[in-house]
């Protein structure tokens, strides 16, 4: 089936198209340079045409989630809808249910997004949950930056061994590349205790944090991975953490990227809980200046923001202490899980106020890093969905980006409190995002970060993941006018996913399976079997589960999108 | 005024949702609009005239104005006045799950048994039931920490097990018996209990009060005794008669106040 997007106004940045009258065509799924005259012609006239977004950090699928869901029956009761011809019922909203996830993503012209933190041990379970989402394709990262073989390696300096391991455990927990959660200080959890800085060893195993992270970057390069080390640093959420975040990017400066897909050897996650300055919350001060100042100076790095949203959400993260610390500070129930011999996790319902000024200040450090950060293709959008609010609050942040009016007048009325412009720089930043630059953050960064050769972009090859915006770019003032923007946004006019229109105007018209991005690093099989020698005997004697089971078959990605790499190319 | 009576005709099976049939919905509907309206069932629709006959008298400017009566038995129509803020209902039976759910102002007479989660999120208004409730009267919504926080519940009969669970502002009367668990996790508000009480009442609580007339069966090692108040005066109101008077649950450091008939409860003198 051929169509032509016709008289759109394109916003391409990868291709250096910004807001160029145009027409898009695509065939059988993908876009193409032209088309014949039986193509189906869509009308869109005017309207913003942009490559479909790609969510860099989220987490979406897997046990946390379930868990969340579990004891949040609260949370699951928002945002129920009945079901209609097409869409199943939905249900949640800081932890939607699968269909719900798939749905909300098509609504907001998403295409792609990240399950940032898959524990290998419950791969199969992200997989089958993944199963469950439609119309978003997910790219899972297993997590590795607390794993015991990873830890026993770089203390020992065995890069080629954690390279095999890697490549290995991909393939078995069909993952994309390599996520590290506050590396040691979720093992150090298993101890009751936590890591500060990147020079506190890990209990036993006495490696640093880094160490760990000095060894996963040189064996991420070493395998030339599409996707560059993903980095949750430790002390997250601490006042006074700044330098801690920026000793984490300063360490892995000197390891050579290998691969060509990608500008970064690190991506800094969340940074908005990671730029904080002062000794307590007391005395806290915004360190997104000198984070946004490293950023800009050094371009082996790129990081998503994770911006607070000021709702009512569930935080649920890897990072095992910080969310017993999160529990202490707010009283709210807790779970927390031991992962065996990879990771752990927690989860705690917040409550992100305007009324509250530490919610206000997290608020204003996030738009700060936004806004500080020059070259928008190393700063993404993201939530770091739920945990600093949900996925569905983008095209809110979109309009705050937008409009420095609306921050003010969101500071004036005391929609934030005082600390947002008293313990910040936002009250001086007046900057205003453009139409390019948001489909930079949404689309073509996070598609370059990642590596990905097939979406991001409007090339012709690319796969037709298209979304529509029913605004005129060259009628509408995004200062005045926040409100369109969120509305715009919100409701795609088209989303087309391998040229299937899934949405239009704002409905879900049509479902289809989501597939599965794994990597599949080939040309290192001697390496790996040679450490699977040296991993089996610590697994068969640790490991609640056989190997027989841990491994994700076939069946669990059903419709899956390799990334083959050749080792070291 | 308007007056909208509905004479059950025939029970269902499974249970009705009337969350929409309430006054701030249906002041302004006429005998058509009610007979046109189909009724939740399950996962269905089916027209309200299947299961009650209607009558529809006066006219209303508000809700306030409504009243509605339902007769017959609707223990198995769920919702009854749910998340209603103004007029009247008054059933003239049993109630189903859920009746007067984040009702935030009007009154609920059930002349009748109330099932489980009588008044739960009830932030202002009134509930009156005239026989007994079962569990979580007055609670939270399930997994949510934020339960009753205004109004008033009357209870002629006994109360379940969790009564005001998470209670944080309003009232609670008891006037029969208490299951286990009375004001768990409560941190303000007001509980009175005219009769006996099975165990532990006030687990985990942070603060508010309970008041119990009866004899209590076991309190929670989290109380301790406080002192010995004669005619106590409780939230502006006077009680006459000798009291112990404990304070927790220290579990949690709680400043909750527990009040015991001296009289009935002689052996924990």
């Amino acid at each position: 089936m051929e169509y032509i997007l016709k008289n759109g106004i394109v916003y391409d940045p990868a291709n250096n198209i910004a807001g160029e009258k145009k027409d898009v065509m695509f065939k059988d799924g993908k876009i193409v340079d032209n088309v014949s005259s039986d193509a189906k012609v869509l009308d869109v006239t005017d309207k913003i045409v942009m490559p479909a977004g790609i969510d860099p950090h989220a987490h979406v699928a897997g046990p946390k989630l379930v868990v969340g869901r579990i004891y949040r029956p609260e949370d699951s009761r928002k945002g129920v809808t009945t079901k209609t011809d097409v869409c199943r019922s939905e249900s949640g909203f800081s932890i939607p249910s699968c269909p719900a996830t798939g749905y909300r993503y098509s609504r907001m012209g998403y295409g792609t997004v990240t399950e940032a933190a898959m524990p290998p041990l419950e791969a199969k379970h992200t997989h089958e949950e993944i199963m469950a989402i439609p119309n978003v394709d997910v790219t899972p990262l297993p997590l590795f930056g607390n794993n015991w073989f990873v830890l026993q390696w770089a203390k020992e300096g065995k890069i080629e061994e954690i390279a095999a391991f890697i490549s290995s455990w991909l393939k078995i927990t069909k993952g994309y590349g390599i996520k590290i959660v506050n590396p040691c200080g979720t093992e150090a959890w298993g101890w009751g205790g936590n890591v500060h800085g990147i020079d506190d060893p890990a209990p036993y195993f006495d490696v640093t944090a880094r160490e760990v992270l000095r060894a996963l970057s040189q064996a991420n390069e070493m395998l030339g991975l599409p996707h560059s080390i993903h980095v949750h640093p430790n002390d997250l959420g601490h006042p006074g953490n700044f330098p801690t975040t920026i000793n984490t990017l300063e360490c892995v400066k000197d390891i050579e990227k290998s691969s060509g897909m990608r500008d970064q050897t690190i991506h800094l996650t969340h940074a908005q809980f990671h730029s904080y300055a002062g000794t307590s919350w007391r005395d806290v001060e915004s360190g997104a200046t000198e984070v946004a100042d490293y950023i800009n100076k050094n371009k082996h790095v790129t990081c998503d923001v994770g911006q607070i949203t000021l709702d009512e959400t569930t935080t649920m993260t890897a990072d095992g202490p910080m969310e017993f610390d999160l529990h202490q500070l707010n009283g709210l129930k807790w779970a927390n899980k031991d992962i065996e011999l990879e990771t752990g996790s927690g989860i705690v319902p917040f409550i992100y106020s305007g009324k509250a000024p530490v919610s206000s200040f997290q608020w204003a450090v996030g738009l700060e890093l936004f806004l500080l950060i020059k070259d928008p293709w190393q700063v993404c959008l993201t939530t770091d969905h739920p945990n600093a609010g949900p996925f569905i609050r983008y095209p809110r942040i979109i309009s705050w980006l937008m409009s420095s009016e609306r921050r003010q007048e969101m500071m004036d009325n005391l929609e934030v409190r005082v600390w947002s412009y008293k313990r910040t720089s936002l009250g001086s930043l007046d900057r205003d995002y453009d139409f390019n630059e948001i489909a930079t953050i949404t689309r073509a960064a996070p598609a370059k970060i990642y590596g990905y050769q097939d979406r991001g972009e409007l090339t012709p090859g690319y796969n037709a993941d298209i979304a529509v915006y029913d605004l005129n770019p060259n009628d509408i003032d995004p200062i005045k006018e926040p409100a369109a923007i969120e509305k715009a946004f919100g409701n795609a006019m088209y989303t087309i996913k391998d040229g299937q229109i899934l949405v239009k105007d704002g409905e879900v018209v049509k479902v289809v399976p989501s597939h599965t991005l794994w990597t599949n690093v080939n040309g290192f099989e001697e390496q790996e079997k040679a450490v699977m020698e040296q991993v089996m005997p610590t697994f068969n004697r640790f490991y609640t589960v056989k190997f027989e089971n841990y491994k994700v078959h076939d069946h669990f990605t059903p419709y899956p999108i390799v990334t083959e790499v050749q080792a070291g190319k | 005024m308007k007056t909208i009576t509905l004479t059950l005709k025939k029970k269902s099976q499974i249970a009705l949702e009337f969350d929409e049939l309430i006054p701030d919905e249906v002041f302004d509907w006429e005998k058509d609009d009610f007979e046109n309206y189909q009724v939740p069932v399950g996962n269905k629709r089916f027209p309200l005239t299947d299961y009650f006959d209607l009558e529809v008298e006066g006219t209303a400017e508000g809700p306030e104005e409504v009243k509605m009566i339902l007769e017959g038995d609707c223990g198995r129509v769920k919702y009854i006045g749910c998340k209603m803020s103004a007029g009247e209902i008054i059933v003239n039976g049993d109630a189903d799950l859920h009746c007067g759910a984040e009702m935030t102002g009007g009154k609920i007479t059930v002349n009748g048994d109330a099932e489980s989660y009588a008044g739960r999120e009830m932030k202002g208004g009134e509930l009156e039931i005239m026989g007994s409730t079962r569990e979580f009267c007055g609670c939270s919504y399930i997994g949510d920490w934020r339960g009753m926080s205004g109004g008033k519940i009357t209870l002629h009969g006994n109360a379940g097990k969790q009564l005001g669970e998470c209670l944080s502002g309003g009232e609670i009367y008891v006037k029969g018996n208490c299951d286990i668990l009375a004001g768990i996790h409560m941190t303000k508000g007001f509980i009175q209990i005219d009769g006996d009480v099975t165990r532990w009442p006030g687990g985990q609580m942070k603060n508010g009060n309970i008041l119990i007339n009866g004899k209590l069966g076991i309190l929670l090692e989290g109380f301790v005794f406080d002192k010995i108040v004669k005619d106590p005066e409780i939230d502006g109101k006077s009680f006459s008669g000798k009291y112990i008077k404990y304070t927790g649950d220290i579990a949690l450091n709680g400043k909750g106040g527990l009040y015991l008939n001296a009289e009935k409860n002689r052996e924990l003198l």
